[in-house]
């Protein structure tokens, strides 16, 4: 029997297959199967709810001025401003799901002051399930026109590295 | 003083191979050697990663992630994990219990807005939660530090620590203590196995990060062995007759010597409640109010 346990909308699938083992009552053997695909092969990783708060299989293009960088743990965090097509200005904000660490060991080439206070960014992103949200999953960057590395599951970035230091 | 509490951890941690020298168990074994090089199956110390594949308490379905290596661009997608798994012995109370811990991980994976998941809140882990490693690489690691009368283990997530007193004393009754997060522990040697003992738990804590509860009743065993020079076996078993019919048993978690990552510096993962709750509000939650949540 296979049951679904959780299917994202995105091209990320993750879904549970429990056989009952002969003779074994509660015992069960998983398999786990994955199909990732699509945007960065953007995999249902369950790091603190992520693949259920954004839609993976959606992405929104946004550009706006940097408000707030942060380069914390477990999620590093950029707020910006969007200005609408009728002049309002929007406070979005958006979380990158490899930790620091994880962004070094993936040499993404940039870092914590890559991205400052001021700074024109286009962020593509996964936007949030809840409609009317503000906030969205970067996957990728391009910060004063250099393009950036966001995700995981992208291949090493390529060339000199940007400006910035771990 | 606690600075300086800390300050001296930390100068032990640094000196470990000077104070392992000088831990005191009545008879220590010769030194065995394997094809790693020389060790000492009762030193324990040093930066451990989890390559288990459990990142629950136990066994449980839902509870592995072979993802880790992909996220870091290292191996392609996982096709397949087959591994046997159990669910836990649970009471109807624990059943109860269990069902409304909303979980932002595994099979029963709900968006945090909707969820109710203590770190959320950066509440501790507690000691289980802890010792599961249960985040992804290269954050799956703990770090073990022996004195001669403690043990001292850390979690660089949460940057965390909990202490096991060596020095013979008796575990404290249950109905002695206040319950605390870590609880309160006592070790000792049964052969080449490290053998943990602990009581006083505070039952806010997970024991996973798929909601698996506790009560403040639950007594720990944890069984260490150095199974030779790069590898560190545990197997933990809980006691908790209110929530669980028999005492429940986690899967073996297997650690490996992470020889380099211990010499690098220290990563310093705080739970920081300002940038936490910020983050829940404008980003997590959509940057939505309440009446616009699901």
């Amino acid at each position: 029997m296979l049951t679904a346990l959780y299917t994202s909308t995105g091209k990320a699938i993750e879904s549970v297959g429990i056989r009952q083992a002969e003779g074994s009552g509660m015992r069960k053997h998983l398999i786990v199967c994955l199909i990732a695909g699509g945007i960065g092969g953007a995999p249902a990783f369950a790091h603190h709810g992520t693949s259920v708060t954004y839609q993976t299989d959606k992405t929104i293009t946004l550009t706006g001025t940097v408000t707030e960088f942060s380069f914390s743990y477990p999620h590093p965090q950029l707020y910006f401003d969007v200005k609408d097509a009728d002049g309002n200005i929007q406070h979005w904000g958006s979380e990158f799901a490899p930790t620091p660490l994880m962004m070094k060991q993936m040499n993404v080439g940039w870092a914590r002051d890559t991205i400052k206070t001021g700074d024109t960014i286009t962020i593509t992103c996964n936007p949030h399930r809840v409609p009317g949200s503000t906030a969205c999953l970067a996957k990728e960057l391009i910060v004063n026109g250099k393009k950036l590395t966001v995700g995981p599951g992208r291949p090493p970035a390529q060339g000199p590295p940007a400006q910035g230091k771990e | 003083m606690r600075q300086r509490f800390l300050l001296s951890v930390i100068l032990a941690g640094v000196f470990s191979p000077i104070l392992i020298a000088q831990t005191a168990p009545t008879e220590k074994p010769a030194k065995a050697k394997d094809k790693s090089g020389a060790f000492d199956p009762h030193d324990l110390s040093g930066k451990w990663n989890r390559v288990s594949p459990f990142q629950s308490y136990s066994n449980v379905p839902g509870g592995a992630n072979e993802l880790q290596a992909y996220l870091l661009g290292q191996a392609p997608a996982p096709q397949k994990l087959d591994v046997e798994t159990a669910e836990a012995p649970f009471t109807p109370e624990g059943k109860a219990k269990f069902d409304k811990n909303i979980p932002s991980y595994g099979r029963r994976i709900t968006a945090p807005m909707l969820g109710n998941d203590p770190q959320a809140m950066c509440d501790p882990w507690g000691v289980p939660r802890m010792l599961n490693g249960q985040v992804a690489g290269p954050h799956a690691t703990i770090e073990i530090v022996q004195l001669p009368d403690r043990m001292f283990t850390f979690s660089q997530w949460h940057h965390d620590y909990r202490m096991v007193w060596t020095d013979g004393r008796p575990l404290p009754k249950l109905e002695d203590v206040e319950p605390r997060w870590n609880g309160y522990s006592v070790g000792k040697w049964e052969g080449d196995t490290f053998v943990v003992n602990s009581v006083g738990f505070d039952d806010r804590t997970w024991l996973d990060h798929n909601g698996y509860p506790h009560t403040d009743q639950m007594r720990l065993e944890e069984r260490y062995r150095r199974l030779d020079a790069d590898t560190l076996e545990l197997v933990m078993t809980i006691t908790d007759p209110q929530y669980y019919s028999k005492p429940f048993r986690s899967d073996t978690k297997i650690w490996k010597l992470d020889r380099e990552g211990g010499k690098a510096w220290d990563e310093q993962i705080y739970c920081v409640p300002s940038e936490e709750f910020k983050f829940n509000k404008l980003i997590r939650d959509g940057g939505v109010g309440k009446e616009q949540r699901p």
